[in-house]
């Protein structure tokens, strides 16, 4: 009787049942194991379900794993899939003992009965175990031979099973060869698939490294091979029909003939139930013709209906799939879809984000003649439910003003929206008015006359206040009461919180000025001073910067500040045309989902996040690679002590520099402040020389107060090496798991993973390994109790854009867990203040 | 190709989970799942329901396919870029494969037959690539849980033999989807033409926007290998269609008429949309004046272009406007619930012949409210049974086949798929 190797490895605390109930099924298994008493199999069936459903729950059943062999000697076809099931789960795990399943699985692989052999197969192929390598070359070869074609598919997906497994014993064998005769013989549709499937992955990776590996890749991508592939597409699967068709969009045809033999053979594949098919062929004919202009405008007209029935006709998740898809081929052709514009009306039923594609694709598409249908349809949006759905509306309709349709109609649409009197549709279309202005300056009487109306209370966003101060500022002239509603603005600077419009506040008076002075004098003394003793260093820098042309000479600040403009003609696009281009090169692929080229979110440099996902399994699996991680958190803390004196050599630097430079800037205002009320009567010296004050005195908060919880008292030097704590994270349950919020000064602080590694270190939470680039970072803590064995457990993700911190929490002692978490909480908040 | 399919119930718990390669997807991957969902509930005002989240998601580890079905996620993890559609495209059949085994579809059936969805789940799917995905030829591979198994296990005592003795002969044979000896066969054929009418009417009674979403659903069981023609009275009104892979595809493209080995079984032959459709067989007229914190509602409903058959199943629902603190409202017909998620249902079953279903009420609004900000969309529900409303008709259906006269069945329904009138 083999030992129960892995009995150590109790099953989670979460499941504290399970132990019972896996020594409980251990022992019925082993009564059962050689009976041979009629209905014994039925008692196996259940036993198996109850362990397979125990597997399921998440209960590790492994320990049973000498038993279930013993049991697995039947001529019972479900409990040997049972059986399979739960020797592939585990046998990884327990590499001796799969050795155990190795006699039965090889006698299962010589069965009468395909159907068995092929599932022996399967399941010999699926242990995974580097060991028993050996015992699979034998089954491999003779599958790959047999005479069902079921053993056979079996087979060629096993030889790739085999190559993951070890890539030299694949080679060895000469298995690529035999799967490349395969495929060109096979009289199986799918055998031919499954083999050509494994092969593309098995040369891929190689190619890298070999050069016989890519020069086979050459021949996948040849002609013949092609052409003896799309010969037999009709007798495919619809996904193998997937895998070849993307074969074939990587294929360049010799000449146009070839080109259109290809499509005509391919066309009835866009009549295909199934939607992958379906684009999968579109991908094929958008590439062959590429570079025939008129064909490929042939094409998006072929390939239209078809993806307009499968977005109205698949189940939501099919059709926000290829709305993505469409998305792009109308980005790229609007015209081809203009007269199709009902079919992107928005439905009540939609999901917000299958509204917005909707949305920009409306905007797209609009021309002469279906831009009024278009815009009365999203004017019916601007009272939608959804109020980012109503703003996306609003933005589109102002999108579809500037692509100059219809002028006319639509700004009086606009200036209607004005008239709903709903904050946000207000502000959005203030926005838009404004952009419409700079683009059509000869609307600006209509416009000005509605946007008067507006009082500037009612409106808070800052984008849509900006707005308006901007049409105030630029159309003074036109506005009776600019110069006063601007005044009373610049007397609620204290309480305009956005620096974006006491920005626009400060340029809106100075335009005013130059049009109005005599008005706007006393206002733009006001917003001046005020935005002297701004804190925010923009403000501050634009007023002072006005102050001192307007000293300098009232006509060249005019010059700068207001000088003639000419009507944009094109605003700029967010996405550049050659990451269009690179998006639609990657047809039928993961992009078009995301509206990015894959490098962006494939590529080490463009995935934050991504990083930790190896760092974790490292740490989860455990391995070689995880001690490096741990390895190099050590030789962090060497450095630490370097990086302390940099650090704090960078602080003494810092200081004297900082004040030196806010002295010079400061030494400016007050012989300002004296010249300044030749233009603003009233000083301003008084508030000027107080705001300094201030300003000198914000960088320096009160630093919180370190307060610790008097129940937990911290080991100051607690010891645990790397493996233990690999050990422990991996038994123990989370206890605690918290989001934080890092200050300021902590995310400025942390530029690199040390900085905090240090800081909790003086809290007496210790780091073991770390890892990550700006802006996520990832720590492993722990801690020790004062007096006590148990440990604290600490993963902490440290979101720095974002300023959060997602802490896990595990303990040995859970009682005191929440008290380490609050202990935790406060010493990551605190980091930077000090 | 897909790494890891997990079943998940709608209270998170893990019913099934099939790793598919070498690489080991962590079950963690589900906490992240709806960890996402949650937050996503916060950030959105109308709650992150998850028929709200996008298929297509990425955590921090792998990208994730979601497709939910009668409370049930079906969720694909992978690590490498592969067509969006594929995983999508899969999720839906292995929902719609279950579904037919267990005869429905939801959390109980899922864990009582966990061991045939393993199964199955084996033979759809090898290494992360898709392999059986035809139900005739699966079903021969794993028997389904079906009464005739319940009741030969309960009178023999023995459970029924899992799998047939020998190989299915359709993995072998060139039309993939049939098997070459149907059992059972009673020699009859079933055509049922099902339509969807999506419409939208604005608020000033214009139609908006009308299509009509068709599907032939054909329901056969025919011995041997018979070879059938259907052809239709009126093919130039078909917009687009597509097809079930055992339509041939050249006598579709110079004459029209479908020609096709069917499957045994259920299955759907075509799918196809209609163009230009002008007119919609029941309106609704809502009204909704609002003034000073009060807002009276009316909604009219009555036949417009009478389709000659019952219009059965009428159904009105809204969603309740954000900002109301109660709702009286009434109707002279059928019966107006108001559910727990401010949805308004009014329940009216067919048109009485003397009267207009009519719906009427008040609401009113929180203090400080005037007037209403958002009108309500009002969506309408209905079954037409015996007329497919886009006017298509199947002129005839030939079976040339080894037995004589096989029985024929056609039928037509008209569904409301969104129909909806804005207010």
């Amino acid at each position: 009787m083999a030992p129960p190797v892995s009995a150590t490895k109790s099953p989670s605390p979460s499941q504290p049942s399970g132990k019972s109930e896996v020594s409980d099924l251990k022992l019925q298994l082993r009564q059962l194991a050689g009976s041979r008493a009629p209905g014994a199999d039925d008692a196996k069936r259940d036993l198996f379900k109850r362990v397979i459903s125990c597997m399921t729950v998440g209960i590790d059943v492994s320990p049973a794993f000498s038993e279930m062999v013993m049991c697995s000697a039947t001529s019972d076809v479900v409990l040997k899939k049972m059986c399979y099931l739960y020797v592939g789960n585990y046998a990884r795990g327990n590499p001796d003992l799969a050795l155990l399943t190795i006699n039965f699985l090889q006698r299962d692989c010589h069965d009468q009965d395909p159907t068995i052999r092929g599932l022996a197969l399967r399941s010999l192929c699926s242990l995974r175990v580097q060991n028993l390598v050996e015992y699979l070359v034998a089954p491999l070869v003779a599958g790959l031979k047999d005479h069902s074609s079921y053993v056979r598919t079996v087979a060629a997906i096993g030889v790739l099973k085999l190559y993951h497994i070890s890539a030299t014993t694949c080679h060895d064998s000469d298995f690529p060869a035999a799967l490349k005769a395969l495929m060109l013989s096979d009289p199986d549709a799918q055998v031919v698939a499954n083999c050509l499937y494994s092969l593309l992955e098995i040369w891929t990776q190689e190619a890298g490294n070999s050069e016989e590996a890519a020069r086979e890749i050459e021949t996948l991508y040849g002609k013949p091979v092609i052409y003896y592939l799309l010969n037999r597409i009709r007798d495919f699967s619809e996904w193998a029909q997937c895998l070849l068709l993307d074969l074939v969009s990587k294929y360049i045809p010799a000449d146009n003939n070839e080109i259109f033999d290809m499509m005509n053979l391919l066309e009835d594949r866009l009549q295909h139930a199934n939607g992958a098919v379906v684009l999968a062929t579109i991908k094929v004919f958008l590439h062959v013709t590429m570079s025939m202009t008129d064909v490929h405008q042939q094409v998006y007209e072929r390939i239209k209906a078809p993806l307009l029935t499968l977005v109205g006709a698949g189940s939501p998740e099919q059709s926000y799939a290829v709305l993505c898809h469409l998305h792009i081929l109308v980005m790229r052709a609007p015209m081809l879809f203009s007269s199709d514009y009902k079919h992107f009306y928005c439905q009540f039923s939609d999901p917000s984000y299958v509204k917005k594609l909707k949305l920009e694709m409306l905007t797209a598409i609009a021309n002469e003649s279906n831009t009024y249908e278009i815009v009365t349809e999203l004017c019916e949006y601007a009272g939608n439910v959804d109020v980012p759905i109503a703003r996306e509306s609003i933005r589109a309709v102002g999108k579809i003003a500037l692509q100059q349709y219809d002028v006319n109609a639509i700004v009086d649409r606009l200036l209607q929206f004005l008239e709903m009197e709903k904050d946000y549709v207000t502000a959005e279309t203030l926005v838009l008015v404004k952009d419409l202005l700079r683009k059509y300056p000869q609307w600006s009487h209509d416009c000005i006359a509605v946007v008067g109306n507006i009082s500037s209370n009612s409106i808070q966003e800052p984008k849509a206040k900006a707005a308006l101060i901007w049409m105030l500022g630029e159309y003074s002239q036109d506005m009776m009461d600019a110069p006063y509603v601007l005044e009373s603005l610049v007397e609620n600077w204290e309480e305009e919180h956005s620096p974006e419009v006491r920005l626009h506040l400060l340029t809106a008076v100075m335009k005013c000025f130059f049009k109005r002075a005599p008005e706007t004098q006393k206002a733009l003394g006001a917003a001046l001073s005020a935005g002297l003793a701004d804190s925010h260093q923009d403000v501050h820098d634009r007023a002072l910067f006005y102050y001192r042309l307007l000293q300098y000479d009232v006509a060249v600040a005019e010059r700068v500040v207001n000088p003639p403009k000419q009507a944009v003609s094109v605003f700029a696009d967010t996405q550049s045309s050659e990451i269009k281009d690179r998006i639609f090169d990657e047809f039928n692929s993961l992009s078009i989902v995301y509206q990015k080229p894959s490098y962006m979110f494939t590529d080490k440099e463009h995935r934050g996040p991504f990083e930790f996902a190896e760092d974790l399994s490292n740490l989860a699996i455990g391995g070689d690679s995880g001690d490096d991680a741990i390895r190099s958190a050590q030789r962090y803390q060497e450095n630490d002590k370097d990086l302390l004196l940099s650090t704090s050599d960078k602080e003494e630097n810092g200081g004297p520099t900082r004040n030196g430079s806010n002295s010079s800037t400061y030494s400016a205002p007050s012989d300002i402040n004296s010249s300044l009320s030749a233009l603003a009567p009233s000083s301003t010296a008084q508030t000027a020389t107080f705001a300094i004050d201030d300003l000198l005195g914000l960088g320096v908060p009160d630093a919180p107060v370190l307060t610790l919880p008097p129940s937990l008292i911290l080991n100051s030097k607690p010891v645990l090496d790397p493996g233990t704590f690999q050990k422990k994270w991996g038994q123990l349950t989370v206890s605690s798991s918290q989001e934080s919020t890092l200050s300021i000064q902590g995310v400025a602080s942390l530029t690199a993973p040390q900085s905090l590694i240090r800081h909790m270190q003086n809290n007496s939470i210790q780091c073991i390994a770390s890892g990550g680039h700006p802006p996520n970072y990832k720590f492993f803590f722990f801690a020790q109790k004062e007096g006590s064995s148990s440990f604290f457990l600490v993963e902490c993700i440290v979101n720095t854009a974002s300023a959060k911190a997602q802490i896990k929490i595990k303990s040995d002692d859970a009682s005191a867990s929440d008290a380490f978490a609050s202990l935790f909480q406060s010493a990551l908040s605190n980091f930077g203040s000090l | 190709m897909l790494q890891c399919i997990f079943l998940l119930s709608e209270s998170g718990e893990v019913m099934v989970e099939k790793q598919m390669t070498g690489h080991r997807v962590d079950r963690s991957i589900c906490a992240w799942f709806w960890d996402h969902l949650l937050s996503l509930s916060l950030s959105q005002p109308e709650g992150g329901h998850i028929a709200q989240i996008s298929q297509v998601l990425t955590s921090p580890t792998h990208y994730l396919f979601q497709v939910y079905r009668h409370g049930i996620i079906f969720l694909a993890c992978t690590q490498v870029e592969l067509p969006p559609l594929m995983p999508i495209e899969f999720l839906s059949r292995l929902a719609d494969i279950l579904s037919d085994y267990l005869g429905a579809l939801n959390e109980d059936i899922i864990k009582d037959n966990f061991v045939i969805v393993y199964q199955i789940l084996d033979e759809m799917m090898d290494n992360g690539f898709p392999l059986t995905t035809e139900p005739n030829v699966l079903k021969e591979m794993v028997t389904p849980p079906n009464i005739v198994s319940k009741v030969f296990t309960a009178v023999t005592g023995k459970a029924s033999p899992a799998v047939g003795p020998t190989l299915p002969e359709a993995a072998a044979s060139c039309v993939p989807w049939r098997t070459t000896h149907p059992k059972n066969t009673t020699n009859e054929v079933y055509v049922n033409l099902v339509e969807h009418l999506h419409a939208c009417v604005n608020r000033e009674g214009n139609l908006r926007r009308c299509q009509v979403y068709g599907e032939i659903q054909v329901n056969s069981s025919l011995p041997g290998f018979p070879d059938l023609t259907l052809s239709f009275a009126n093919p130039s009104l078909l917009d687009d269609v597509r097809f079930h892979p055992c339509v041939r595809f050249r006598p579709w493209e110079s004459s029209q008429f479908l020609s096709f080995v069917p499957p045994d079984g259920q299955f759907k032959l075509m799918s196809y949309r209609v163009k230009g459709l002008k007119k919609i067989p029941i309106y609704l007229k809502p009204q909704l004046t609002s003034d000073s914190g009060n807002c009276r509602i009316s909604a009219l409903l009555g036949v417009k272009n009478d389709p000659g058959k019952t219009i059965d199943s009428i159904m009105v629902q809204f969603q309740l406007p954000p900002g109301i603190t109660s709702a009286d409202l009434t109707s002279n017909h059928g019966t107006v619930d108001i559910l727990a998620d401010k949805t308004c249902r009014w329940s009216i079953g067919q048109i009485p012949k003397d009267k207009l279903p009519c719906l009427s009420g008040n609401l009113v609004l929180e203090p400080g409210m005037e007037r209403l900000h958002v009108a309500p969309t009002f969506q309408v529900k209905f079954k037409i049974m015996g007329v497919a409303l886009s006017g298509l008709q199947i002129d005839k259906l030939e079976v040339k086949t080894a037995a004589a006269n096989p029985y024929k069945g056609f039928r037509a329904q008209t569904q409301a798929g969104d129909y909806e009138f804005r207010s």
